[in-house]
Protein backbone atom coordinates (compact mmCIF):
# COMPACT_ATOMS: atom_id res chain seq x y z
CA UNK A 1 0.00 0.00 0.00
CA UNK A 2 1.38 3.68 -0.91
CA UNK A 3 1.23 5.53 1.70
CA UNK A 4 3.11 8.76 0.27
CA UNK A 5 0.11 10.91 0.31
CA UNK A 6 -0.44 10.48 4.12
CA UNK A 7 3.75 11.12 4.39
CA UNK A 8 3.67 14.17 2.43
CA UNK A 9 0.79 15.53 4.47
CA UNK A 10 2.42 14.66 7.74
CA UNK A 11 5.57 16.66 6.13
CA UNK A 12 3.24 19.15 5.80
CA UNK A 13 1.68 18.74 9.62
CA UNK A 14 4.91 19.38 11.01
CA UNK A 15 5.14 22.58 9.09
CA UNK A 16 1.86 23.82 10.00
CA UNK A 17 0.95 24.11 6.22
CA UNK A 18 -2.40 22.13 6.64
CA UNK A 19 -5.63 22.54 6.74
CA UNK A 20 -7.84 21.75 9.61
CA UNK A 21 -9.50 19.28 6.55
CA UNK A 22 -5.94 17.55 5.80
CA UNK A 23 -5.19 17.08 9.52
CA UNK A 24 -8.51 15.38 9.95
CA UNK A 25 -7.64 12.89 7.23
CA UNK A 26 -4.34 12.64 9.31
CA UNK A 27 -6.36 12.04 12.58
CA UNK A 28 -8.70 9.29 11.08
CA UNK A 29 -5.75 7.65 8.88
CA UNK A 30 -3.88 7.12 12.62
CA UNK A 31 -6.95 5.87 14.37
CA UNK A 32 -6.87 2.30 12.49
CA UNK A 33 -4.47 0.01 13.81
CA UNK A 34 -3.02 -0.80 10.75
CA UNK A 35 -0.23 1.86 10.48
CA UNK A 36 3.14 1.09 8.75
CA UNK A 37 6.43 0.98 10.97
CA UNK A 38 7.87 3.92 9.40
CA UNK A 39 4.60 6.04 10.80
CA UNK A 40 4.09 4.23 14.26
CA UNK A 41 5.85 6.52 16.21
CA UNK A 42 3.72 9.03 15.41
CA UNK A 43 0.42 7.09 15.67
CA UNK A 44 0.13 7.65 19.63
CA UNK A 45 0.54 11.88 19.07
CA UNK A 46 -3.16 11.47 17.15
CA UNK A 47 -4.33 8.82 19.72
CA UNK A 48 -3.23 11.00 22.91
CA UNK A 49 -5.04 13.82 21.18
CA UNK A 50 -8.13 12.20 20.43
CA UNK A 51 -8.25 11.36 23.87
CA UNK A 52 -7.43 14.85 25.18
CA UNK A 53 -10.66 15.77 22.73
CA UNK A 54 -12.72 13.44 25.35
CA UNK A 55 -11.87 15.09 28.43
CA UNK A 56 -15.58 15.89 30.09
CA UNK A 57 -16.52 18.32 32.82
CA UNK A 58 -18.63 16.32 35.65
CA UNK A 59 -22.43 15.47 34.92
CA UNK A 60 -23.69 17.66 37.85
CA UNK A 61 -21.49 20.60 36.74
CA UNK A 62 -24.00 22.26 34.30
CA UNK A 63 -26.74 21.78 37.16
CA UNK A 64 -24.26 23.54 39.50
CA UNK A 65 -23.27 26.42 37.07
CA UNK A 66 -27.25 26.68 36.24
CA UNK A 67 -28.48 27.47 39.99
CA UNK A 68 -25.72 29.86 40.53
CA UNK A 69 -27.12 31.59 37.31
CA UNK A 70 -30.81 31.20 38.34
CA UNK A 71 -29.62 32.55 42.13
CA UNK A 72 -28.19 35.50 40.92
CA UNK A 73 -30.84 36.50 38.21
CA UNK A 74 -33.32 37.76 40.48
CA UNK A 75 -31.33 40.73 41.77
CA UNK A 76 -30.64 41.32 38.10
CA UNK A 77 -34.40 41.78 37.54
CA UNK A 78 -35.40 43.40 40.49
CA UNK A 79 -36.94 46.93 40.03
CA UNK A 80 -35.38 50.24 40.46
CA UNK A 81 -35.52 52.01 43.89
CA UNK A 82 -34.74 48.46 46.18
CA UNK A 83 -36.49 45.40 46.47
CA UNK A 84 -40.15 45.60 47.50
CA UNK A 85 -41.30 44.35 50.77
CA UNK A 86 -44.08 42.39 51.56
CA UNK A 87 -45.48 42.42 55.23
CA UNK A 88 -47.62 39.47 56.40
CA UNK A 89 -50.35 40.02 58.49
CA UNK A 90 -52.29 37.39 60.36
CA UNK A 91 -56.30 37.10 59.57
CA UNK A 92 -58.50 36.45 62.07
CA UNK A 93 -61.96 35.14 62.24
CA UNK A 94 -63.43 38.76 63.14
CA UNK A 95 -61.31 40.35 60.02
CA UNK A 96 -62.47 37.51 57.85
CA UNK A 97 -66.15 37.93 58.34
CA UNK A 98 -65.92 41.70 58.48
CA UNK A 99 -67.51 42.52 55.29
CA UNK A 100 -70.66 40.72 56.28
CA UNK A 101 -70.90 42.48 59.60
CA UNK A 102 -70.92 45.80 57.68
CA UNK A 103 -73.63 44.47 54.84
CA UNK A 104 -75.66 43.91 58.21
CA UNK A 105 -75.35 46.69 59.41
CA UNK A 106 -76.19 48.46 56.52
CA UNK A 107 -79.27 46.44 55.51
CA UNK A 108 -80.30 47.13 59.13
CA UNK A 109 -79.95 51.17 58.13
CA UNK A 110 -82.11 51.15 55.64
CA UNK A 111 -85.02 49.30 56.85
CA UNK A 112 -85.39 51.46 59.99
CA UNK A 113 -85.00 54.34 57.18
CA UNK A 114 -87.84 52.67 55.38
CA UNK A 115 -89.72 51.74 58.67
CA UNK A 116 -89.45 55.14 60.07
CA UNK A 117 -91.15 56.60 56.57
CA UNK A 118 -93.87 54.57 56.43
CA UNK A 119 -94.63 54.67 59.89
CA UNK A 120 -94.46 58.39 59.59
CA UNK A 121 -97.18 58.19 56.16
CA UNK A 122 -99.50 56.45 58.63
CA UNK A 123 -99.40 58.53 61.24
CA UNK A 124 -100.83 61.28 58.93
CA UNK A 125 -103.47 59.87 57.18
CA UNK A 126 -104.83 58.64 60.92
CA UNK A 127 -104.42 62.26 62.66
CA UNK A 128 -106.89 63.55 59.94
CA UNK A 129 -109.37 61.57 61.69
CA UNK A 130 -109.17 62.99 64.96
CA UNK A 131 -110.91 66.00 65.87
CA UNK A 132 -107.69 68.34 66.61
CA UNK A 133 -106.84 67.48 63.31
CA UNK A 134 -110.81 68.18 61.69
CA UNK A 135 -110.35 71.94 63.43
CA UNK A 136 -107.85 72.72 61.36
CA UNK A 137 -109.29 71.80 58.04
CA UNK A 138 -109.93 75.28 56.63
CA UNK A 139 -113.54 76.18 55.41
CA UNK A 140 -112.52 76.31 51.86
CA UNK A 141 -111.52 73.26 51.46
CA UNK A 142 -115.15 71.89 52.86
CA UNK A 143 -116.49 74.26 50.09
CA UNK A 144 -114.24 72.78 47.87
CA UNK A 145 -115.94 69.22 48.32
CA UNK A 146 -119.94 70.82 47.53
CA UNK A 147 -118.81 71.74 44.40
CA UNK A 148 -120.85 69.58 41.92
CA UNK A 149 -124.40 69.98 44.33
CA UNK A 150 -126.80 71.48 43.42
CA UNK A 151 -127.30 75.19 44.51
CA UNK A 152 -129.57 74.85 47.42
CA UNK A 153 -128.02 71.78 49.00
CA UNK A 154 -124.85 73.47 48.79
CA UNK A 155 -125.82 76.59 50.59
CA UNK A 156 -128.00 74.59 53.22
CA UNK A 157 -124.43 72.65 53.92
CA UNK A 158 -122.30 75.85 53.90
CA UNK A 159 -125.42 77.29 56.88
CA UNK A 160 -124.65 73.65 58.58
CA UNK A 161 -121.09 73.13 58.75
CA UNK A 162 -120.06 75.75 61.32
CA UNK A 163 -123.16 74.68 63.81
CA UNK A 164 -121.91 71.22 63.05
CA UNK A 165 -118.07 72.18 64.05
CA UNK A 166 -119.08 74.16 66.92
CA UNK A 167 -120.66 71.66 68.36
CA UNK A 168 -118.27 68.75 67.73
CA UNK A 169 -115.13 71.15 69.32
CA UNK A 170 -117.78 71.71 72.03
CA UNK B 1 -34.11 35.99 26.89
CA UNK B 2 -29.95 35.97 28.44
CA UNK B 3 -30.79 32.64 30.20
CA UNK B 4 -31.57 31.18 27.11
CA UNK B 5 -28.49 32.18 25.76
CA UNK B 6 -26.23 31.00 28.39
CA UNK B 7 -27.65 28.25 28.21
CA UNK B 8 -27.56 27.20 24.62
CA UNK B 9 -24.51 28.76 23.92
CA UNK B 10 -22.08 29.68 27.15
CA UNK B 11 -23.08 26.36 29.19
CA UNK B 12 -22.08 24.20 26.31
CA UNK B 13 -18.26 25.53 26.04
CA UNK B 14 -17.63 24.25 29.50
CA UNK B 15 -16.07 21.18 28.32
CA UNK B 16 -13.75 22.99 25.32
CA UNK B 17 -13.14 25.40 28.35
CA UNK B 18 -12.34 22.44 30.90
CA UNK B 19 -9.75 20.85 28.44
CA UNK B 20 -8.08 24.10 28.17
CA UNK B 21 -7.82 24.94 32.00
CA UNK B 22 -6.56 21.34 32.11
CA UNK B 23 -3.79 21.85 29.76
CA UNK B 24 -2.45 24.62 31.92
CA UNK B 25 -3.39 23.96 35.74
CA UNK B 26 -2.70 19.96 34.89
CA UNK B 27 -5.21 19.83 37.98
CA UNK B 28 -8.93 18.06 37.29
CA UNK B 29 -9.98 20.01 40.85
CA UNK B 30 -8.72 23.31 39.68
CA UNK B 31 -9.33 22.86 35.98
CA UNK B 32 -13.61 22.92 37.30
CA UNK B 33 -13.00 25.51 39.64
CA UNK B 34 -11.30 27.73 36.53
CA UNK B 35 -14.16 26.84 34.56
CA UNK B 36 -16.64 27.44 37.00
CA UNK B 37 -14.81 31.28 37.36
CA UNK B 38 -15.08 31.57 33.76
CA UNK B 39 -18.87 30.34 33.33
CA UNK B 40 -20.07 32.90 36.05
CA UNK B 41 -17.32 36.17 34.64
CA UNK B 42 -19.42 35.74 31.44
CA UNK B 43 -22.25 35.23 32.97
CA UNK B 44 -22.03 38.63 34.78
CA UNK B 45 -20.97 40.31 31.47
CA UNK B 46 -24.22 39.11 29.60
CA UNK B 47 -25.34 42.89 29.22
CA UNK B 48 -21.90 43.06 26.96
CA UNK B 49 -22.39 40.19 24.99
CA UNK B 50 -23.80 41.77 21.79
CA UNK B 51 -20.90 43.89 21.75
CA UNK B 52 -18.52 40.75 22.20
CA UNK B 53 -17.87 39.32 18.42
CA UNK B 54 -17.23 35.86 18.98
CA UNK B 55 -18.26 34.93 22.72
CA UNK B 56 -16.56 31.50 22.65
CA UNK B 57 -12.92 33.34 22.14
CA UNK B 58 -13.75 36.09 24.97
CA UNK B 59 -14.39 33.09 27.16
CA UNK B 60 -11.43 30.78 26.38
CA UNK B 61 -9.31 34.34 26.84
CA UNK B 62 -10.66 34.37 30.35
CA UNK B 63 -10.18 30.80 31.19
CA UNK B 64 -6.69 30.77 30.19
CA UNK B 65 -5.77 34.30 32.00
CA UNK B 66 -7.74 32.29 35.29
CA UNK B 67 -5.54 29.19 34.48
CA UNK B 68 -2.40 31.28 34.33
CA UNK B 69 -3.16 33.09 37.57
CA UNK B 70 -4.17 30.12 39.32
CA UNK B 71 -1.03 27.73 38.11
CA UNK B 72 1.48 31.07 39.02
CA UNK B 73 -0.26 31.00 42.41
CA UNK B 74 -0.02 27.65 43.01
CA UNK B 75 3.68 27.63 41.73
CA UNK B 76 3.15 24.45 39.41
CA UNK B 77 4.99 23.70 36.59
CA UNK B 78 3.89 21.32 33.77
CA UNK B 79 6.22 18.12 35.32
CA UNK B 80 3.60 17.81 37.77
CA UNK B 81 0.99 16.44 34.86
CA UNK B 82 2.87 13.08 35.66
CA UNK B 83 0.11 12.73 38.08
CA UNK B 84 -2.43 12.88 35.46
CA UNK B 85 -0.54 10.40 33.40
CA UNK B 86 -0.40 8.12 36.18
CA UNK B 87 -3.63 8.01 36.65
CA UNK B 88 -4.68 7.80 33.20
CA UNK B 89 -2.18 4.57 32.06
CA UNK B 90 -3.86 3.14 35.35
CA UNK B 91 -7.13 3.70 33.73
CA UNK B 92 -6.50 2.27 30.23
CA UNK B 93 -7.39 -0.96 28.90
CA UNK B 94 -5.55 -3.60 30.18
CA UNK B 95 -4.91 -5.04 26.34
CA UNK B 96 -2.76 -1.78 25.55
CA UNK B 97 0.97 -3.51 25.34
CA UNK B 98 3.53 -1.68 27.65
CA UNK B 99 5.67 -0.50 24.88
CA UNK B 100 2.21 1.78 23.61
CA UNK B 101 1.86 2.51 27.16
CA UNK B 102 5.64 4.35 27.84
CA UNK B 103 5.39 5.74 23.58
CA UNK B 104 1.84 7.12 25.34
CA UNK B 105 3.39 8.38 28.22
CA UNK B 106 6.54 9.85 26.11
CA UNK B 107 3.65 11.50 23.95
CA UNK B 108 2.05 13.12 26.56
CA UNK B 109 5.48 14.07 28.43
CA UNK B 110 6.71 15.75 25.59
CA UNK B 111 3.18 17.86 24.91
CA UNK B 112 3.32 18.51 28.95
CA UNK B 113 6.62 19.96 28.94
CA UNK B 114 5.78 22.42 25.88
CA UNK B 115 5.82 26.03 27.51
CA UNK B 116 2.12 26.60 27.88
CA UNK B 117 1.58 28.99 25.31
CA UNK B 118 2.96 26.11 22.45
CA UNK B 119 0.99 23.59 24.55
CA UNK B 120 -2.46 25.96 24.42
CA UNK B 121 -2.11 26.69 20.80
CA UNK B 122 -1.24 22.92 20.61
CA UNK B 123 -4.57 22.03 21.91
CA UNK B 124 -6.55 24.85 20.25
CA UNK B 125 -5.44 23.41 16.78
CA UNK B 126 -5.42 19.82 17.24
CA UNK B 127 -7.54 19.01 19.49
CA UNK B 128 -10.35 21.67 19.49
CA UNK B 129 -10.05 21.96 15.64
CA UNK B 130 -9.72 25.64 15.61
CA UNK B 131 -8.54 28.03 12.92
CA UNK B 132 -5.18 30.35 13.34
CA UNK B 133 -7.16 33.12 13.25
CA UNK B 134 -9.36 31.81 16.26
CA UNK B 135 -6.42 30.64 18.32
CA UNK B 136 -4.95 34.44 17.60
CA UNK B 137 -8.05 36.25 18.70
CA UNK B 138 -7.94 33.97 22.12
CA UNK B 139 -4.12 34.13 23.03
CA UNK B 140 -4.41 38.06 21.76
CA UNK B 141 -1.34 37.61 19.33
CA UNK B 142 -0.83 37.42 15.53
CA UNK B 143 -1.79 34.48 13.41
CA UNK B 144 1.77 34.57 12.25
CA UNK B 145 2.96 33.82 15.89
CA UNK B 146 0.80 31.32 16.40
CA UNK B 147 1.84 29.24 13.20
CA UNK B 148 5.66 29.95 14.83
CA UNK B 149 4.98 28.72 18.04
CA UNK B 150 2.96 25.73 16.44
CA UNK B 151 5.81 24.81 14.33
CA UNK B 152 7.79 24.68 17.66
CA UNK B 153 5.33 22.89 19.80
CA UNK B 154 5.20 19.93 16.76
CA UNK B 155 9.17 20.08 15.52
CA UNK B 156 9.71 19.05 19.90
CA UNK B 157 7.12 16.36 19.98
CA UNK B 158 8.44 14.94 16.49
CA UNK B 159 11.71 15.25 17.38
CA UNK B 160 11.10 14.15 20.99
CA UNK B 161 9.32 10.78 19.61
CA UNK B 162 11.77 9.91 16.68
CA UNK B 163 14.89 10.14 19.37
Amino acid sequence: MDYKYIEQLLERYWECQTTLEEEAILRTFFRQEDVPASLLPYRQLFIEEDKMANEHLGKDFQDKILRMVDEEEPASSLPEGGPVVCKARRMTVIHRLRPFYRAAGLIAIMLSIGNAAHQSFTDEEDAAKTPQMAETIPFDSLQDISIGQPEEQSAALATQIPDTLDAFTR
Amino acid sequence: MENISFRTIVLPLGDRLYRLALRITMNRAEAEDVVQDTLLKVWECRSEWEQIGNLEAFAMTICRNRAIDITKRVGRNAASLDVVDNRRQTTDNGQQSLEAHEQLSLVRRLMDNLPEVQRTIMLLRDVEGRSYQEIAQVLGISEIQVKVYLHRARTKVKNGVKD
